[in-house]
């Protein structure tokens, strides 16, 4: 890391730093009544009691199934049927305007949908959040397909590759960049929907935890689960990110 | 079409040849880019394709490497008709940068046309060594084409073609982005791989001088649609030589005749 970089990084967690300090300044102040804004002293120690308490531990399990699960789930499902939309450029004429109606849908909109047809359950979870989720994945497929270089594709040809071997050694890594971005996108989708689900069906995660502390007036637990579910989408991101890093290195050669 | 056949049969006996364009015609987007074009190219022979931009000279390529197919008239490879692009006959495209595959090293790139001739991957580590050492890139077997120079690209493209042990070998303006020091030596360095190998060449290049320095048999095609305009055989010998070959009064003799064709064509 060079010197600008520390420089950049040391100023970032100032930043941060002094968020904390001007929102313990407002608590102690008591600029907002307690009830509603606790301190970050008081949210701490929520949050370490949870821990060792051993509930926000099962909380944040919950929270982080439903997210793997939809995800994947998106994930699989994105990048099969982006890749089969992406490679014909007559599946891309034919099926692209039902894209462009399905795709602003708010997500929100299926909700009920889903809890009609599916009741409050962990399927219902399941759907809505793969079906949120899918979006970004699959558009970003059906891109990264569409623009695989076709001087590729012919040296495929010549050396006789079979299609599975076209997919699998031009399409599918010729589409990464775009494939790991849209799933890096899709990981925040995921855990929005999952928090909403369990808010909305009650199932056991932090969502349903922020609910309860919130109907109980308990705001330092409340802000407990809002602290964990950042760290969660943080920690998740950076992850993902790395991943990222380590699949496409040969693209940090290229620039 | 029988005519071209008899000419061939004149020129060569009736030895068969390797690739035979028998009258062959292409339309593409309702316009003819090649019209009745017969063409016989001998085992081993190294043939060189050159005429004006957008004469048809790529196009013609792309025939003889089944990635075309003729409107009418056949493209045969060893006496079958061709249908479809097949690994015995290698191309070395232009644009090397697009040939390659940017995530894969220079080892990994060799290593698809082995994959795709089905060799076991426990024998590839050695063959792919042996490839980068005979294209002159030893050591940089780790190293992503986005590392490598232009002219280190093409080499690489030439190993994993050579990686295809191809029977044909066609180059289209392999060396045309590159500059004329590094030019020069891979001009070499592909006359004494293809002497080794015994591969027969189809090479298209806009350059007359390395037309005549390379070839057994030069063609000149003229423009809308594209024919053959004129064939002169290079009687020069070998092994060719950078400056000795360069002087021979038959090299230029050729060079003059080449040059007022292509201007003839430009007019
Ligand atoms: N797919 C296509 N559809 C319609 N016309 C085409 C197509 N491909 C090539 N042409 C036309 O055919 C002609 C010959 O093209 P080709 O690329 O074979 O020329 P070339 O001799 O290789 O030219 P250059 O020296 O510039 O590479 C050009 O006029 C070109 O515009
Ligand atoms: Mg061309």
């Amino acid at each position: 890391m060079n010197r600008a970089a520390i420089i950049w990084r040391v100023a970032s967690f100032a930043v941060a730093a002094g968020f904390v300090a001007i929102w313990q300044l407002i608590a102690n102040l008591k600029l907002v009544s307690p009830v509603f804004l606790p301190g970050p002293d008081r949210a701490w120690a929520a949050l370490m009691r949870g821990f060792s308490s051993g509930d926000l531990w099962s909380k944040l399990a919950g929270t982080l199934e439903h997210m793997a699960y939809g995800w994947l789930a998106a994930s699989i499902a994105g990048i099969a049927i982006g890749a089969i939309i992406g490679s014909s450029s007559r599946m891309r004429t034919y099926v692209a305007p039902s894209l462009e109606f399905l795709r602003p849908l708010p997500v929100s909109a299926i909700i009920p949908v889903a809890i009609a047809m599916l009741g409050l359950t962990q399927a219902m979870a399941l759907f809505v959040i793969a079906f949120g989720a899918i979006w970004p994945i699959m558009l970003a497929t059906i891109h990264g397909f569409a623009a695989v270089e076709p001087r590729l594709y012919e040296v495929a040809r010549s050396l006789q590759m079979s299609r599975l071997a076209v997919i699998f050694k031009i399409a599918l890594p010729s589409a990464s960049p775009d494939i790991l971005a849209g799933m890096r996108l899709s990981l925040t989708v995921a855990l929005i929907l999952s928090v909403v689900c369990e808010i909305l069906a009650g199932l056991d995660g932090l969502g349903h935890w922020v609910l309860l502390s919130a109907r109980a007036f308990r705001s330092a637990d409340l802000f407990a689960g809002v602290i964990l579910l950042g760290l969660t989408g943080y920690v998740t991101s950076v992850a993902m990110s790395l991943a990222e890093h380590r699949l496409l290195a040969w693209q940090a050669a290229q620039r | 079409m029988a005519s071209a056949a008899k000419r061939l049969e004149a020129v060569y006996g009736t030895a068969t040849p390797q690739i035979a364009f028998d009258g062959v015609t292409l339309v593409l987007g309702g316009k003819t880019i090649i019209e009745n074009l017969s063409l016989g190219v001998q085992p081993g022979e190294f043939l060189c394709i050159v005429g004006a931009s957008g004469c048809g000279k790529t196009t013609a390529l792309r025939l003889a490497a089944g990635l075309y197919q003729p409107t009418s008239g056949k493209v045969n490879f060893d006496g079958q008709p061709m249908r479809e692009p097949r690994r015995e006959i290698a191309i070395v495209f232009q644009d090397y940068g697009k040939a390659l595959l940017p995530w894969r090293t220079a080892a990994g790139n060799v290593s698809l046309a082995l994959e795709a001739g089905g060799m076991p991957s426990a024998e590839r580590p050695a063959r792919i060594e042996e490839l980068l050492r005979t294209v002159g890139l030893p050591g940089h077997a780790g190293k992503y084409p986005s590392e490598m120079s232009g002219g280190m690209q093409q080499r690489l493209q030439i190993a994993r073609c050579l990686a295809q042990e191809p029977k044909t070998l066609l180059m289209d303006e392999p060396f045309g982005a590159l500059d004329a020091m590094t030019r020069q030596g891979l001009q070499d360095e592909v006359l004494s791989l293809v002497a080794a190998s015994g591969a027969t060449v189809i090479f298209v290049t806009h350059d007359l001088d390395e037309a005549i320095y390379l070839g057994d048999r030069v063609i000149g095609l003229l423009p809308h649609p594209g024919r053959i305009g004129i064939e002169l055989s290079v009687n020069l010998p070998r092994p060719r030589d950078q400056l000795s070959t360069r002087e021979h009064p038959e090299f230029l003799r050729l060079r003059r005749q080449l040059f007022d064709f292509i201007k003839a064509t430009e007019q």
